[in-house]
């Protein structure tokens, strides 16, 4: 049997994504040094702070490449992660029996997003900033911040560093473990999905792209 | 053991800075000095207060404070330098221990394992900590007073007073059991007192769960520039009480959770698959 497939993720934006990713294993795990004690060692000499320095710009700039090179992209990214209706109340209320017993019949249909990766949008966009503000604070202002505000950041920058941590061991486990996600890895990988995956989890990005195509056509 | 501690008399104190000179000469904290062979034209501050502030090559200076009080002006000196906590801020935030309590109940570190991380620096109440930094790197290093329990030149292992102390002139710095360091100071208290200093006080008895440095003050803490109620910080509390745990929690609950849910899909699958 011929396996059927549809694009889901471009090539530069792949590139752009495991760029990214790479970014933010590296400050995720050189944070995590100085939150473990048991790990405290690893950071001694503050070597780890040079590696955290280089994964944030590397994570700032990335994004900014994105906006810069696909803008529109970027908006419709946005737009639809900004944009709740029904089908996601529905996706939140059907995801646990999915998810946890691979039962599909009540799940609403989704479009290039489903409404969990609209979650993580949300989330990596808006603990995005507040990681960069924070960060930028104690990076360039350590020596003329005051010390309340400077503790504060910490405190903040800790506060956005478990949230997506958490949400990021999530992504990373329904990316690559879950044993029904057999084809977001190869969306991401190589950029291409099978047609019946597009189909059921994608209903509505599916009928999108196969009717434009046959306008087109 | 019994805890040690070190007793500042200001009232005896003639700011000959002898302390100073012998803490950076026992510690071998060479600083660079700014005179006009390096380049550096001699600034007047208007004060004999120098170096202007502790630095990572300077545990400890001496305050020079000029007070009006009713038409009179007191020429007042007080000791700057670690301040030894008991509840001591820095060692709760620093993230690997480098920071910890001495047996004999101040606070000592090790400046190997120092990450550079700069949380003591912020949390500390008496602005005593300082670290040497590259503002783009971020390359630091933690120092402050060692108590002369500097690795290598550790006084104290050897039974021998503090270098400031030792070389105290008019002896306003003791070093002992902090006991009978706190029973002497109240019997100086109440001398000066009697002598008609009626705000005289003895200023770490019991702040921060008491210091193991104790100053006699003749005066408010305030009039001295030193915090009159020195605690803990509301960040340091919520970071290290708040978040520190939470942080756990959340973390083991995601691995936990994200566990049970590949046995059970896992388990679900096979069967479909079946």
């Amino acid at each position: 049997m011929t396996r059927h497939e549809v694009e889901k993720y471009r090539k530069p934006i792949r590139i752009l994504h495991w760029i990214h990713s790479g970014a933010f294993i590296l400050l995720f795990l050189t944070g995590l040094v100085l939150f473990i004690p048991g790990l405290g060692f690893l950071a001694e000499d503050s070597w780890t702070r040079v590696i955290h320095r280089v994964g944030a710009a590397v994570f700032v700039i990335i994004p900014v490449i994105y906006l810069v090179i696909n803008p529109r992209a970027v908006g419709r990214g946005l737009k639809q992660a900004f944009t709740w209706g029904s089908d996601d109340m529905g996706w939140l209320k059907a995801a646990p029996r999915y998810y946890f017993l691979g039962d599909e019949s009540s799940m609403p249909p989704q479009g290039a997003m489903n409404t969990g990766q609209k979650m993580w949008w949300f989330f990596t966009i808006v603990f995005g900033i507040i990681f960069v503000i924070t960060g930028a604070i104690m990076w360039f202002a350590k020596l003329a911040a005051p010390a309340a505000l400077l503790q504060w950041m910490v405190f903040i920058h800790d506060v956005s560093f478990i949230v997506t941590g958490a949400m990021f061991l999530l992504h990373l486990y329904l990316g690559v473990f879950h044993p029904l996600m057999t084809e977001a890895w190869n969306a991401m990988a190589g950029g291409k999905i099978s047609t019946e995956y597009a189909k059921a989890h994608h209903t509505k990005w599916y009928d999108e792209v196969t009717k434009s195509k046959e306008e087109k056509g | 053991m019994a805890d040690k501690a070190i007793l500042y008399d200001a009232t005896k104190c003639t700011a000959c800075r002898g302390c100073q000179v012998a803490c950076k000469q026992w510690n071998e904290n060479d600083e660079y000095i700014p005179t006009t062979e390096n380049g550096v034209k001699a600034k007047n501050r208007g004060s004999y207060e120098n170096p202007p502030d502790l630095s990572p090559q300077t545990w400890l200076k001496m305050r020079f404070t000029e007070f009006e009080a009713s038409g009179k002006v007191r020429w007042l000196f007080t000791r700057q330098a670690c301040m030894h906590c008991t509840d001591a801020a820095c060692v709760t935030v620093c993230p690997n221990g480098s920071l910890y309590h001495h047996e004999l109940g101040f606070v000592a570190y090790n400046k190997d394992t120092c990450t550079g991380c700069g949380y003591c620096v912020d949390a500390c109440p008496f602005s005593v900590p300082r670290s040497t930094r590259n503002i783009l790197t971020g390359i630091a290093k933690m120092d402050k007073c060692t108590f002369c329990t500097t690795q290598g030149l550790d006084r104290i292992a050897e039974s021998w007073e503090p270098a400031c102390v030792k070389t105290c002139p008019p002896k306003a710095l003791k070093f002992g059991d902090r006991t009978d360091l706190v029973a002497q100071g109240r019997q100086r208290v109440q001398a000066l007192k009697d002598m008609g200093w009626t705000k005289a006080n003895l200023y770490g008895e019991n702040e921060l769960g008491g210091l193991h440095v104790m100053y006699v003050l003749d005066d408010s803490p305030a009039v001295y520039g030193l915090p009159v109620s020195p605690q803990v910080s509301a960040a340091t509390i919520a970071w290290k009480d708040v978040i520190q745990p939470v942080g756990w929690a959340v973390g083991g609950l995601t691995i936990l959770g994200l566990g049970m849910n590949y046995l059970v899909a896992r388990a679900n699958a096979k069967k479909e698959g079946k």
